[in-house]
Formats: structure tokens, C-alpha cells, sequence
């Protein structure tokens, strides 16, 4: 397994080399990386999937002073959080803020603490932690009109967003999920959970010295429903009087199966 | 073993549904009810979304309705055109019901909708039935025959105007209060995800004054269009139904209801009745605590953007 990374690795190494100069980002040389699958397909005996992110590093400064960060991304989208509050004794939804867009999955893996990596102002700018995500407060529902929230109130909302995706296994953060091989080959290996959003996924690679990007690679990962699943996710949406007469058409093929079998007996 | 639901968008151990599908099917044959008003709250217990949890539930009683109701109808024990007045009031009253449900949905508030209405009608039924079982075999107890109360006939609602003749029921009484539970009885089909026999067969009794044999029978007839109409809408307005979980359900649920049906020949009727309303009101008392003690989490998410 690792000669075979470390082969596909070097070829890799040696294409972006030979195209050095046609390289857009001059740090881009830095680092080459992938990952063990581009395409996870969700069926009915989904309960989750390992993928291996891996690539090789051409560290510039004294050995162990490159730090890796992987970052994958779901697709983004807009959620509105409720907040309970107590009213005539009992708890209920009484307060509603609409943010995004914001992934529907997130997950970073690094070589130590992101703090020990990288200054604050740096994880900001490349959005590394759930806490640097970029979004905004929207107006989509009427209920979660709210001109008078302020900044606090919104990291409130943030804050309990991220808590309740982390919980979910949804939102992750792995400081020790990056391991570096020799200096120079780099994997991390990422458990994707079954609640898993669909769509594209975005997956980030940063090459950190001394606080700083010196290198960077990003790919796509693919998350879709396949089989059975998917056919009655697409009628569901697209066709939905079809769908539910279908599920009327089994329950009562089902019940009257039922009927002359139990009748026979 | 674990399957994936595509609506819930959640994976769940498939012997955990056909195991609640068969303990809720067994309790449903015992206890000669549709177990509607158990397994809803079940799967909101599991984690199921409630709104997934409601309309697919209203999807297996189509399934349990049709194998219970099939059995009467070859005994001829269904009032044909009561049932299908019955129905009519039934389906509009879950197209109301679903109305209300994409309403509450929308504000957030579908979940309390459920519960509310589950803790009301769960402590009520659960203890108008303890209280009748009680008496019951205390009655028996001292020896004395159980009068069934029948107080005076023909009340003045059903003296209202546009009134028809059942000749199965031997009645000739105005539509209009069939009409009226039978809207009832649609609209909290929608919004609890049950057949509501437990409200039909006691109204069809008492408010009706319909013969026993023919209640069963007429009531199951009518759950069959209203729960499969409940099915239809929850699948156009909201996309809840989930239809790998129903047919979950449904295989438990009919399992379970056979030896249900065989074990409870055995036990005595009032001691039954006893033990099911039990059963509702510790269901009842569950969903009460859960609304009245301060949730762990505050907060909850929902996606706005949904799409396959």
C-alpha cells in the first residue's frame, strides 16, 4: 500500500515538475495529493465509509517543520436553527435564524492543534475550522426575520449549529488526523458518516510552514444515493402524487397478501 | 443490520423496526386496536423526524387496515354507505390536517403539534378507558352483570336535517354528525399518524348508536381511504413519507398482530382494557415530560434546501 502511494506519489510529482512553470500558484509544486476513492454511492446497507486522503510534500525548511491540513467540504446550504425556549411551562421553538450558506458536511484533519499550525488570521482566510466558516444571517423564513440580532446572538447560533453537527459526526476536527511518513508522504484517513448530505464534496490540502501556505492542492469527492434509495429519493421529490399511490399500492398488496395467507392457514 | 431510509435520511437496525413493528402489532391483534398511536411516538423515541414518523406510520396502517378490514368485509360486517360518509368527512379532514401540518412545518412548530396533541388525546382515552376497565372488574368481582350504558335514544344530533336511512346499521339518522367525526378523526390521522379507531369505534357506539357487529368492520372500511388518503397528501405537501420504513413496519406489524390475536383469547376483556390504558398513559406521560423538562439540547437544525 504505502510503496504503492509513494509510487503514485513520485509520478505525480515528476508530471507536476515536468509542468513547473505552466503552474499557476507558485507554491503549487509543494504538494501533490488524492484520495483513495472520488465517489461515495450511498445504498441501503450505507453505514458510513472510510476514505484515505494521501500525497506526497516537498518540504522547504528543516525536517518536521511542515505541518499538513486536509479539508473536506460538503455541498453548502442554507439552515434555519430553532432555539426552545420555556413558554406557558413547556419547552418550544420560539426563536429561528436562517445562516449560509454553510456545508452540510466539514471535517479538518492536521499534523497538530490548528492553533499550533497556523496564526488566527490565517485559518480565517482559508476557512480551516468549523469556527472560521464563512456565511451570513438570511431572511428566507418569515419567522427567522430577526434585524435585531447582533454578532453575539449570531456565534450563539453558530456555536450551537457546529455543536449539533459535531454531535451528528457531521463536523470534525482531528488534530492528530494527519500523519507524515519519512518527511515526505503524508495520509489521513476520514470516516464519512451515514446522515452524509449529497452532492459535491471539495476536499482542500494545505502545505503549512512557519504559519504560512507554502503549499496547496484541491480535488472533488462525490457523494450520491444509488439503487433502490435513489429511485424513491427522485420520485419522492419529482413525482411525489406517484410515489405516495405507490406506497398505497404495496401496503394494500401487502395487507390483502396477508389476509388470504392467514385465511388459508 | 443495519438499512438506510431515504426520506428519514438516517440509517436504522432493520430488526429494531420489524422487532417494534411486531411488539405493536402483537399489542394491536391483543388488543383489537390499529396501534397507530403507539408506534408513531416509537419511532419519534428512535429518532425518527417526527414528520417522517407520522406519514409513514399513516402508510402501514393502509397495510394493516386492508388485511384487518378484509376479514369483516367477507362476514359482511361493514356498513357500506355509512363508512363511505364517513370517509368523505375522513378525507377532507386529512387535507385539512396535512394543510396544517405544511403550515406548522414551515413555522417550526410541527413538532409540538405532534406531541400536544398526542399528550391530550392519549391522557384522555387513557383514562375514560382505565376508569371504565377498573369498574369493570370490580363489577365482575362482586358477581354483578356489567350493564351496558345505553342512555336514551336517538339524541338530537342525529335529528338534524339531511338524514339518510343505513340499512346495515338499522338507522335513519342525519349525515351530518358522520360527516363531522369523520373529519375529526382525518385531520388527527394527518397529524398523529394514526387510523383514529380508538376516537371512531366509541363515537360510532355511543354518538351513532350503531350495532357492535357492525363497527369493527365500518371503521376499519374507512381507515383504509382516509390513512391511504393521509399517505397521498403527506407525499405531495411534505415528502415524508418514507416508504422503506413503512414496509418495515408492516412486515413486523403483521407478525406481530397474528399471535397478538391468539394470545389475547386468552386473557380476560376488562383486564385487557386495563392494561392498555396503562400502556397510553405511560405513552401519554413520556411525551408530557419531554415537553415540560428542559431539553439537553436547545437548539435544532433544519435544511432548507432539499433536494434528491
Amino acid at each position: 500500500m504505502k510503496t504503492a502511494v509513494s509510487f503514485l506519489a513520485t509520478i505525480a510529482l515528476t508530471a507536476l515538475c515536468a509542468s513547473g512553470g505552466m503552474a499557476q500558484k507558485a507554491h503549487a509544486n509543494a504538494l501533490v495529493a488524492d484520495l483513495s476513492k472520488d465517489q461515495i454511492r450511498v445504498a441501503s446497507n450505507f453505514t458510513g465509509e472510510k476514505i484515505l486522503l494521501f500525497g506526497a510534500i516537498e518540504g522547504t525548511g528543516p525536517s518536521g517543520a511542515s505541518d499538513v491540513v486536509v479539508v473536506v467540504r460538503g455541498p453548502s446550504e442554507n439552515f434555519t436553527l430553532r432555539r426552545k425556549k420555556r413558554v406557558a411551562g413547556i419547552w418550544v421553538n420560539a426563536e429561528a435564524r436562517t445562516l449560509g450558506p454553510l456545508p452540510g458536511y466539514y471535517a479538518v484533519a492536521s499534523t497538530r492543534a490548528l492553533a499550533d499550525i497556523a496564526p488566527v488570521s490565517e485559518r480565517a482566510k482559508h476557512q480551516i475550522g468549523p469556527e472560521y466558516l464563512r456565511f451570513s444571517l438570511l431572511n428566507q423564513t418569515p419567522e427567522a426575520a430577526a434585524p435585531h440580532a447582533g454578532p453575539r446572538d449570531i456565534a450563539l447560533y453558530h456555536d450551537s449549529f457546529v455543536r449539533i453537527k459535531s454531535g451528528q459526526n457531521l463536523y470534525s476536527v482531528d488534530p492528530n488526523g494527519v500523519s507524515i511518513i519519512a518527511d515526505r508522504l503524508f495520509r489521513a484517513e476520514l470516516t464519512l458518516p451515514s446522515g452524509l448530505p449529497f452532492g459535491t464534496y471539495i476536499t482542500e490540502f494545505f502545505l503549512f510552514e512557519k504559519g504560512r501556505v507554502v503549499g496547496y492542492q484541491t480535488g472533488e469527492l462525490s457523494v450520491a444515493i444509488t439503487g433502490l434509495e435513489q429511485w424513491l429519493r427522485v420520485t419522492a421529490h419529482d413525482m411525489p402524487l406517484l410515489y405516495g399511490l405507490f406506497g398505497v399500492f404495496i401496503a394494500g398488496l401487502m395487507g390483502w397478501g396477508v389476509a388470504t395467507l392467514f385465511r388459508r392457514v | 443490520m443495519q438499512i438506510y431510509l431515504p426520506i428519514a435520511e438516517m440509517s436504522a437496525n432493520i430488526m429494531t423496526l420489524i422487532g417494534m413493528g411486531s411488539v405493536v402489532g402483537f399489542m394491536s391483534g391483543m388488543f383489537g386496536v390499529g396501534g397507530g398511536f403507539l408506534m408513531t411516538p416509537l419511532l419519534i423515541f428512535i429518532g425518527i423526524p417526527p414528520a417522517v414518523a407520522v406519514a409513514s406510520e399513516a402508510n402501514q396502517i393502509v397495510a394493516s387496515s386492508v388485511s384487518g378490514g378484509l376479514a369483516h368485509w367477507r362476514r359482511r360486517a361493514v356498513d357500506i354507505r355509512m363508512g363511505l360518509i364517513l370517509m368523505s368527512g375522513g378525507v377532507a379532514g386529512s387535507y385539512a390536517g396535512v394543510q396544517l401540518f405544511k403550515l406548522l412545518r414551515a413555522l417550526g412548530q410541527v413538532d409540538l403539534l405532534i406531541s400536544s396533541s398526542y399528550v391530550i388525546f392519549l391522557s384522555v382515552i387513557g383514562a375514560l378507558m382505565l376508569r371504565e376497565s377498573l369498574h369493570a372488574i370490580r363489577e365482575t368481582r362482586k358477581g354483578r352483570p356489567i350493564r351496558v350504558r345505553r342512555p336514551g335514544q336517538h339524541s338530537w344530533i342525529l335529528r338534524l336535517p339531511l338524514r339518510m336511512r343505513f340499512r346495515q346499521s338499522r338507522l335513519y339518522i342525519s349525515i351530518i354528525p358522520p360527516l363531522l367525526i369523520g373529519f375529526l378523526v382525518g385531520m388527527l390521522s394527518a397529524i398523529m399518524g394514526v387510523g383514529g379507531g380508538f376516537i371512531m369505534v366509541p363515537a360510532m357506539i355511543y354518538l351513532l348508536r350503531m350495532p357492535t357487529n357492525v363497527v369493527i368492520g365500518t371503521s376499519l372500511f374507512q381507515i383504509i381511504f382516509v390513512t391511504s388518503a393521509v399517505t397521498v397528501l403527506h407525499a405531495v405537501e411534505n415528502q415524508t413519507v418514507d416508504i422503506v420504513l413503512a414496509v418495515l413496519l408492516m412486515i413486523g406489524g403483521v407478525i406481530g398482530a397474528q399471535f397478538g390475536a391468539m394470545a389475547g383469547q386468552r386473557l380476560r376483556g376488562e383486564e385487557l382494557r386495563a392494561l392498555l390504558a396503562l400502556i397510553v398513559l405511560g405513552v401519554a406521560c413520556k411525551l408530557m415530560l419531554d415537553l415540560v423538562f428542559e431539553p439537553a439540547e436547545l437548539f435544532s437544525i433544519q435544511r432548507l434546501e432539499v433536494g434528491p
